[in-house]
């Protein structure tokens, strides 16, 4: 019994203790529950204090992960579907630091910062050291640009480290799960895979929606898709809700311009610039060049060339005019954007000048067409005229004799067309010259083309002297693009053609968007008139100033001109010369003009039609125009010497067209072929 | 009663008990699901199950931790005094050694192979067992003096000390330090003020250091000396360290008494850090609202219930002290949890038991539980021996 009294008390004892255990936790678990009591009454006050406020302050910091998706800026391509322009897929590679650090955690070493790293430097170039001192700057990072416009061949080649092995190629996969925090960012940079090919007409495109010149400019809001977005929004039930809408490309361009024709126009240019370089002046053949091919019936432009050019991919690229010192004294001195803008801006459009003799067809047409000429006067040039005290001068200073309206356009005769004019009046020559659309924009679309509505004469500038100097082109300045559509209404029976360079806006699956027909604007003379006015400008060629400018087997006809710049008598002339071919029926308009060329004397068209008839040689064949002449053994001769000095340069390559155009149907090259291929690839669905 | 009595021999189980660790632990998987689901989708290539699967396993592992516990004979544990010391110790150790493994910028894993456990979670079940186990050694006499006071404390207090120089980890040191303060103070002695003053003046001096000799601190202690300047003006630091604070704040605050509905958090969305971890509290607030909030709080104050029930009728101290301790342990970390995410205290990462995302803590806790069940069913073989009517608990449960 003792032992279990014992026993007894012992367990009392215990009993005791626990319950004091007991009675103390007791006392915790009220004080835990003052805890929570005290917890849910500051969790109520938090809610009933800050309950909008930082609702709102959640939606404020909502960023939503916004993100603009690039579209594909549209293609430009000629004719034949050759690439001119068109936009290349490009990749920033970003490195998500602060991810791979994480991923090397996880891995309790660097292993993947290791093979990330090592991948990046052998896939795209990138010294190892440079990621690294990145990482352990900036180990926080989530955006670390490791490079900047990478290819698509890059990428993949990238991809393959990262892509899962699938079934099929499992023994080949490169995949190293150990690569990590890598992605890219698609974005589109121009390329103008032609270079510096009609650079002046193409324009060009640095950044996305953004473009300078030409076709790129005029045509940017067709060409600009649409960017895409993706971004999040907040629906009535405060719910992020992700939508992303796609970018829509931009519209493609199919010029009028053939890369072949624009090709051989250039390097005709580019021969005569360097043919005469550093000939009586240091520098070029000239100070610039410029040929216009249109069309006549159309205003289609097939090529539009000016000289000097530049390339497209490299527009900054300064060095066909000045030195790297000359670059940089430019730069020092503020008129490096200038220079830029001199070299960027199109000859054919943007520059004025005096058009001298090739204005005489026009005032001959006045004439004709208000009856004041028959056509039937003649006149006699005593080597000069006096107008109004002052006595002007003919070209030749020995007179030409006795002329007949025809004879006066084929010889060129000042004195002539200063009696014409005389007979014509200011006012009909106003009125004519609104009518030709001297002063006013052609319209081409094209961005950049100059106003010349100040530099042409009206109503209270016109007098006497200067409607006898106006007459032969003299005192009012014109652009390229404008003798050019007004000759060709000129010869083609008075119908005046906006001139245009795109003649179909296709959506980026390849359908026609628009189409842009001829557009016909005004009809300047009547048909007969037009037909004297090309049987006089025919007379320039068979008969007058332009006889070197007949290109073997063809007929043409035209005119030429020389207008001195000003301040007169310093020798510097303008020469042009403009043609259409065949001669009884126009199809071709072809303009030449040789500003200032590089020679002691410049008074001398033969530069112009000279140049003219290497281009109408080497084009008119591949245009299908037939050849309606027997070749004579001189035409031949010197036809296959051509073949070897400028047609090498041309795209086609092996074909003699020149020899016998006719039989000769100009295929299209082989380099070009491959990239209409390539072209044609993108545009079927 | 008497005809009752082979009935008694049955295990007695707590199924209230059993049925509160249960909701809690479904509801933290489907509290971590919702939590983790979007950040998992992003940083594991689109595996938004990612943290649910990991949290499954542990809950499963956790389950069987709990079955094996519950069966193991507490009583087996007071031998254990040394052993849980050592391996409180030695875990800690073992940080040291290349098993150690870092993970989010600290120390203070164990990797075994695909497991990987938190020695700091080890350190705090061995730390309730050795305290309750000294106490239970110790005479009554001993025990109400400073001596009572002083044998738990001093190795507890080492191991409190390692775990945050060696791990780095504040919030599991002042855990592991405040066990066997508590636990002390249930037990059976007289001087509680004395101890309680004690407490609370070392917990203001650390503080005060921290304040006072700013140049003093060493590179480690600045962040912690930022997130308390942090916590007194969260609008100040938002940028840093009082940015989690705050957009747990906007959390809790946004949801309103309903709630904006389960998964429809926006902070979860990458505004708020770890949460599926130590802030998935302000998301049960953001998408439960208030209601879901106190809920929760109602269910961890019938869990506590339970687990002091059991105390109050085991007539062992050994079970009476071990329960306890695992009583503090769970009310501790809850209180922080909830005061952390409130900005009522600085902000330190403490894990809300049972819900928030970790494989060791669920682990852990539940063997706890296990040990608290098998205390609860060894009830019985106490009072048979003891008198019949002073045993209120059988009447009760019969």
């Amino acid at each position: 019994m003792n032992k279990d009294e014992k026993k007894a008390v012992k367990k009392l004892a215990k009993q005791n203790q626990s319950k004091v255990v007991a009675f103390r936790l007791g006392v915790l678990y009220i004080a835990v529950l003052l805890a929570f009591v005290g917890l849910s009454i500051r969790l109520i006050k938090i809610t009933r204090e800050n309950n909008d406020e930082y609702q709102q302050r959640i939606l404020a910091q909502q960023s939503y992960d916004s993100k603009t998706l690039a579209a594909k800026r549209g293609e430009i391509i000629d004719c034949n579907g050759t690439i001119l322009a068109a936009s290349k897929e490009n990749y920033n590679v970003i490195l998500d630091v602060k991810m791979l650090l994480d991923a090397d955690r996880q891995a309790g070493d660097n292993t993947c910062s290791f093979e990330t790293i090592k991948a990046l430097s052998e896939t795209f170039g990138v010294e190892e050291s440079i990621i690294r001192q990145y990482i352990n700057d900036v180990p926080d990072s989530q955006y670390f640009v490791v490079k900047k416009g990478a290819s698509y061949e890059e990428m993949k080649r990238f991809n393959a480290f990262t892509d899962k092995p699938t079934e099929e190629n499992k023994a080949t996969s490169l995949y190293n799960e150990k690569i990590k925090g890598v992605w890219f960012e698609k974005y589109y940079v121009r390329d103008y895979p032609q270079k510096s090919l009609a650079s002046d007409v193409i324009g060009f495109s640095k950044s996305e929606g953004q473009a300078s010149y030409g076709l790129e400019q005029y045509y940017n809001d067709e060409l600009t898709g649409t960017p895409g977005r993706k971004y999040g929004f907040l629906s009535d039930e405060t719910t992020v809700e992700i939508t992303t809408i796609p970018a829509t490309d931009g519209y493609t361009l199919v010029s009028t311009l053939d890369a072949n024709v624009q090709m051989m126009v250039e390097k005709h240019l580019r021969a005569f610039a360097e043919e005469y370089k550093d000939n009586a002046r240091p520098g070029w053949g000239a100070q610039n060049l410029g040929c216009i091919v249109m069309r006549a019936n159309t205003g289609e432009i097939l090529a539009m060339a000016d000289f000097p050019n530049f390339d497209l991919t490299d527009p900054e690229d300064l060095s066909i005019l000045y030195t790297d010192e000359q670059v940089k004294q430019m730069q020092d001195e503020g008129t490096y954007r200038d220079a830029c803008d001199a070299l960027w801006r199109n000859y054919c459009i943007s520059n004025t000048f005096e058009p001298g003799s090739v204005m005489k067809p026009f005032t001959v047409a006045m004439g004709l067409e208000t009856g004041k000429l028959t056509g039937n006067e003649s006149y006699t040039c005593n080597g000069s005229l006096k107008v109004a005290d002052h006595e002007i001068h003919c070209h030749n200073t020995n007179g030409d004799g006795t002329l007949s309206v025809k004879g006066a356009v084929a010889k060129s005769c000042n004195v002539a067309l200063m009696y014409m004019s005389r007979a014509i009046g200011t006012e009909t020559f106003l009125q004519y010259q609104n009518i030709f659309n001297l002063g006013l924009k052609t319209n081409i679309d094209l961005s950049g083309e100059a106003r010349t509505e100040n530099l042409v004469f009206n109503d209270k500038t016109l007098h006497e002297s200067e409607l006898a100097t106006a007459s032969f082109g003299q005192g009012f300045n014109v652009t390229m693009i404008q003798m050019c559509a007004g000759y060709a209404a000129l010869v083609n029976g008075g119908y005046y053609y906006e001139p245009h360079l795109v003649s179909k806006i296709l959506s980026p699956g390849g359908t026609v968007v628009k189409n842009i027909e001829p557009r016909l604007v005004k009809q300047v003379i009547s048909n007969s008139t037009s037909e004297k006015i090309v049987d006089y400008c025919n007379a320039v060629v068979t008969d007058g100033t332009g006889w070197r400018s007949k290109p073997a087997g063809y007929t043409n006809g035209g005119k030429t001109g020389t207008a001195e710049t000003l301040p007169r008598g310093n020798g510097e002339y303008i020469l042009s010369f403009i043609s259409h071919i065949p001669a009884n029926n126009p199809e071709i308009i072809c303009y030449v003009v040789i500003d200032r060329p590089n020679v002691s004397v410049q008074e001398d068209a033969k530069y112009a039609t000279i140049l003219s008839k290497q281009i109408l040689t080497d084009i008119l064949p591949y245009l299908n125009i037939p050849m309606t002449e027997e070749l004579s053994e001189k035409d031949i001769e010197e036809l296959s010497e051509l073949d070897l000095s400028v047609l090498t340069g041309r795209i086609e390559t092996g074909t003699d067209e020149a020899g016998d155009g006719e039989a000769n149907a100009p295929d299209p090259s082989i380099d070009l072929t491959a990239t209409q291929t390539d072209n044609e690839g993108e545009y079927t669905p | 009663m008497a005809e009752n009595r082979p009935v008694r021999r049955k295990r007695y189980v707590d199924y209230s008990l059993l049925v509160i660790v249960f909701f809690l632990l479904a509801f933290g998987l489907v509290m971590v699901y919702s939590t983790s689901s979007y950040s998992a989708s992003l940083d594991f290539e689109g595996d938004s199950l990612f943290y649910l699967k990991r949290q499954l396993i542990s809950v499963v592992v956790g389950l069987l931790a709990m079955a094996i516990t519950s069966l193991i004979p507490y009583t087996l544990y007071s031998k254990l005094r040394h052993p849980a010391l050592l391996a409180a110790v030695g875990s800690i150790m073992l940080i040291l050694t290349p098993l150690g493994y870092t993970a989010n910028g600290a120390r203070r894993w164990l990797r075994f192979g695909p497991l990987s456990i938190q020695p700091a979670e080890i350190c705090k079940i061995a730390i309730i067992i050795f305290t309750a186990a000294l106490l239970t050694q110790m005479s009554p006499g001993i025990r109400a003096g400073w001596k009572g006071f002083w044998f738990p404390i001093v190795p507890t207090g080492i191991i409190c000390l390692m775990v945050f120089v060696i791990s780095d980890d504040l919030s599991s040191a002042i855990i592991i330090g405040l066990i066997p303060v508590f636990m002390v103070l249930v037990s059976e002695r007289k001087n509680i003020w004395p101890i309680l003053i004690l407490t609370l003046m070392v917990t203001v001096g650390v503080f005060a250091v921290l304040f006072v000799v700013k140049g003093w601190i060493p590179a480690s202690m600045s962040f912690r000396l930022e997130r308390i300047l942090a916590w007194l003006n969260p609008e100040a630091y938002a940028d840093g360290k009082g940015m989690q604070i705050l957009q747990s704040l906007y959390g809790i605050g946004s949801g309103g008494v309903w709630g904006k509905g389960l998964g429809k958090s926006m902070q979860k969305l990458g505004f708020l850090p770890e949460a599926q971890n130590d802030m998935i509290f302000s998301i049960i607030c953001e998408e439960l609202g208030l209601v879901g909030g106190l809920s929760v709080i109602m269910m961890f104050i019938l869990l506590l219930w339970r687990i002091r029930d059991i105390t109050a009728h085991s007539k062992d101290y050994f079970g009476n002290m071990l329960v306890s301790g695992i009583f503090i342990h769970i009310a501790i970390q809850v209180i922080l949890n909830i005061c952390v995410v409130t900005n009522t205290i600085p902000n330190t990462g403490i894990s809300l038991p049972f819900i928030s995302y970790g494989g060791s803590s669920v682990i852990f806790l539940m063997a706890e539980i296990g040990i608290v069940m098998n205390v609860g069913s060894h009830v019985r073989f106490v009072e048979e021996e003891a008198d019949e009517q002073e045993n209120p608990y059988s009447a009760e449960t019969d």
